[in-house]
């Protein structure tokens, strides 16, 4: 599967003047979006739109708008529009079950991002969103290569989507998945502490078959349950073996000494001459943050440049034209991604 | 209340419930169609009217083909507000 056109939101300054060298520092541990003027969006839809739609949307029409066809629309988004789905639940309570605003709801489904690109683009294909959590975007990039495989010429729209909304980040920080002391980037690695930074954002894709125009093509993914690192150990090393070799690993470490061992063991299972990358000092953690460490790959393929804070090595010196991208949603949901770059 | 005063409250409430972020009472005119060519809104945007109706001013429409004399405009939508408030 190649990609051919990609956008993303993020908290760094990723849509429109693209910069990955300026560092957007977190604001109390949180990293939030850095929001576009959105102004291919209609102001009467736009109103009613939640933080993770409008990312969403926002992303997606760009590319939308210059795709020739677009046979589908596959997102993956674990919480959606958590923001707009609590303040519906709250109005239930509050008005006692009585007469409740729908936008709120209407925007708080996960689908609700899928549902509104097709509606905003008249696009009536394939429509569907994957909501596995930490793997919600690794479900739907799976889903895009198995309808790629059915349908050789088509072409789709994936993405993965998702927002920071006060009621789900009270909620992982009191189970301790966000870190107490104050970060203020890269010394993130070095906390040991349980608990990352908070981020949120959207990355979208127009992927097919083809690879002339493409910089990245996803060669393989691999999805896996199990809280036992040596588990996650061997089936990477296996995933290496059979699509290897790679030189760089994109690594998902995000500073919390719960989940470190399992990065831990497949680095030190990686071959030394391996750059070693990694990539939550950038987005903050979430579960879609596959979705922009992919954009991330796809970018430094296109321009043959990584800025040095992605390194955690020493910044390699030949090119890189293949990375090993693993991730692990809070040491129980785990991907594998083989990359490569496409030669023109 | 006074109607002049009703009026400006309820063009508040208006922008808050449909969060039209770009406009400001003095924006919405007494006598123009909220919907269609006027302030442009929508059916959804009538159920939200139900709602901030009923929490605003505790009126009740319960057939909605009340809803399409009473939302014609800040006029008429202050005209029912003064005979019907229950709060």
């Amino acid at each position: 599967m190649f990609i051919h056109q990609s956008s993303c939101i993020s908290p760094q300054s990723t849509f429109g003047n693209i910069d990955l060298d300026t560092l957007i520092a977190p604001e109390n541990n949180i990293l939030k979006v850095v929001e576009p003027k959105y102004e291919n969006i209609p102001l009467n839809i736009l109103r009613r739109m939640g933080k993770a739609v409008r990312i969403g949307v926002g992303a997606a029409l760009p590319l939308i708008e210059k795709a020739n066809k677009l046979d589908g629309i596959i997102i993956g988004s674990a919480n959606g529009g958590m923001e707009d789905c609590v303040k519906f639940l709250n109005q239930i309570i509050e008005y006692d079950e009585g007469r409740l605003t729908p936008t709120n709801f209407v925007q708080s489904t996960p689908n609700a991002i899928a549902a509104q690109i097709g509606l905003t683009t008249a696009n009536k294909g394939y429509n569907i969103t994957h909501v596995h959590r930490g793997l919600a975007f690794e479900n739907a990039l799976l889903d895009a290569m198995m309808m790629l495989k059915e349908n050789n010429d088509a072409t789709y729209l994936l993405g993965g989507v998702d927002e920071v909304s006060s009621y789900n980040y009270n909620l992982e920080r009191l189970g301790g998945w966000y870190k107490k002391e104050k970060i203020t980037g890269v010394d993130l690695y070095n906390s040991q502490t349980n608990g990352s930074i908070a981020g949120e954002g959207s990355a979208m894709f127009v992927v097919n078959n083809e690879s002339a125009g493409s910089f990245l093509e996803v060669k393989a993914i691999k999805m896996l349950h199990t809280n036992d690192s040596a588990e996650v150990a061997a089936q990477l090393n296996h995933f290496n073996d059979v699509n290897g070799p790679h030189n760089a690993w994109l690594s998902g470490e995000n500073g919390d000494v719960r989940v470190q061992p399992f990065y831990q063991a497949c680095e030190n299972n990686l071959t030394g001459d391996m750059a070693i990358l990694h990539f939550k000092h950038f987005t903050g953690e979430h579960p879609s943050t596959t979705a922009l460490a992919l954009w991330l790959a796809n970018r430094f393929f296109e321009t043959k440049k990584i800025p040095s804070h992605f390194f955690k090595s020493t910044p390699a010196e030949k090119p890189i034209g293949s990375i090993l991208l693993y991730n692990s949603g809070k040491g129980e949901q785990h991907s594998f991604l083989s990359l490569r770059a496409v030669e023109h | 209340m006074d109607r002049d005063l009703l009026k400006t409250e309820l063009k508040q409430h208006i922008i808050k419930y449909l969060n039209l972020l770009e406009k400001a009472p003095a924006d919405i005119i007494d006598d123009q169609p909220l919907f269609g060519d006027g302030l442009g809104l929508d059916s959804i945007d009538s159920i939200e009217l139900v709602v901030l109706l009923e929490r605003e001013y505790g009126i009740k429409i319960n057939d909605p083909k009340d809803g399409r004399k009473i939302f014609t405009s800040i006029d008429t939508m202050v005209d029912y507000i003064i005979a019907n408030r229950t709060k």
